[in-house]
């Protein structure tokens, strides 16, 4: 009945096609980057849980030991200014929320003598590991890939990756995360 | 019957309007794309540390070597982490004069001097001998202003030593830049 409609040319409706498969493209984009970041909630904590590294006294320990409560896996260097600037953050927080099931654990790309003067520096109150320049290469297996420090791992009490992060934390950050999941 | 008057409105326009009405959205996701791809480029994007402090080395003649470090925008290197050495071990380097920095007020190192944006070293070569190859490693310690650092790294040069008379020899990055798709 509407027959009497002409069609369009060929190549108009062409045009037509590729137009909209390029609208097609630019949503499936856009909304592909709305997602948020499917990296660390997919990424399994089990390799990470499964390290176990000196502490400072040249005990091992393995991180394993904190499965079941919110772990901050701070990697940091004395030689990183930044990683030393947000430590104090850490050790308030340590102190705050540690009971209700907060734990951090550093893990120092550096060495024992090291790390214990500025663990005692600042009143450090949560285990650091020392795991020299090892570490760096376990924290590249972990999406560390420009290889620079801080980097950040949070794990929440049902062993998720929640928090992959190269930089520093910010307080924001870390209230969110104790909201969230204590 | 105002409703398969509507319906067969419907029915018979796309075909003639086609085209034009698939513009509108094509705009809106052209447009979105646009903004994404301006999105990602507005996000903080580290350099790996090859990237972010480039070196580079050239003979300047039989008895020196001038090596150079290009720091991308926003990173700097620190002075008292800066290393050259070379080899074969009989050429050995002289007294390396380091350029002042800039000083930085550390709240955990004190005063410390950093480079940014080009240093240039001359390293004066011992027992070296024109027509022979030298190579310099430098190693190297930086942060970004992001608030990261990155561990020491070496890179390593290897230049020949003109003739006597001779031009300077070309300049020779450790690590020549990739090409890119994107960036």
């Amino acid at each position: 009945m509407n027959e009497e409609s002409p069609r369009p040319p060929r190549g108009r409706r062409w045009l037509a096609y590729a137009i909209a498969a390029l609208v097609a493209l630019g949503l499936g984009v856009y909304a592909f980057r709305l997602l948020p970041d499917p990296a660390p909630g997919s990424r399994d904590s089990g390799p990470l849980l499964a390290v176990s590294l000196p502490d400072v006294d040249g005990h091992p320990q393995s991180l394993s030991q904190w499965r079941g409560r919110l772990l901050v896996v701070n990697f940091w260097a004395t030689w990183c200014a930044p990683c030393k600037e947000e430590m104090p953050m850490f050790v308030e927080a340590q102190s705050a929320h540690g009971a209700k099931g907060l734990q951090f654990v550093g893990i120092a790309v550096d060495d024992a003598v090291k790390v214990r003067q500025f663990a005692k520096e600042i009143g450090l109150n949560y285990p650091a590991l020392i795991g020299g320049y090892g570490a760096m290469e376990l924290s590249k297996t972990l999406g560390n890939t420009i290889m620079a420090l801080p980097f950040t791992i949070v794990i929440d009490p049902k062993g998720k990756v929640v928090l992959t992060q190269l930089g520093p934390v910010r307080p924001a950050q870390l209230e969110r995360l104790v909201a969230d999941f204590l | 019957m105002p409703k398969p008057a509507l319906a067969e409105s419907l029915l018979r326009k796309p075909r003639h309007v086609g085209a034009p009405v698939a513009r509108a959205p094509a705009l809106v996701g052209i447009a979105l794309l646009v903004l994404e791809i301006g999105a990602a480029g507005a996000q903080v994007k580290l350099l790996p540390t090859e990237e972010a402090f480039r070196f580079s080395a050239r003979a300047l003649d039989a008895r020196t070597v001038e090596a150079s470090f290009a720091v991308a925008d926003g990173y700097y290197l620190y002075r008292d982490k800066l290393r050259f050495s070379a080899t074969p071990p009989e050429v050995s380097l002289g007294p390396v004069a380091l350029p002042a920095g800039k000083v930085k007020e550390d709240q955990f190192f004190g005063k410390v001097e950093t480079y940014r944006d080009r240093v240039v070293v001359r390293l004066p070569l011992d027992h070296a001998a024109a027509g022979q190859a030298v190579t310099v490693r430098a190693e190297s310690q930086g942060c970004a202003d992001v608030g990261v650092c990155y561990p020491p790294n070496a890179q390593s040069v290897t230049v020949t030593l003109p003739q006597a008379g001779a031009p300077p020899g070309p300049l020779i990055d450790a690590n020549p830049p990739r090409k890119r798709w994107f960036n």
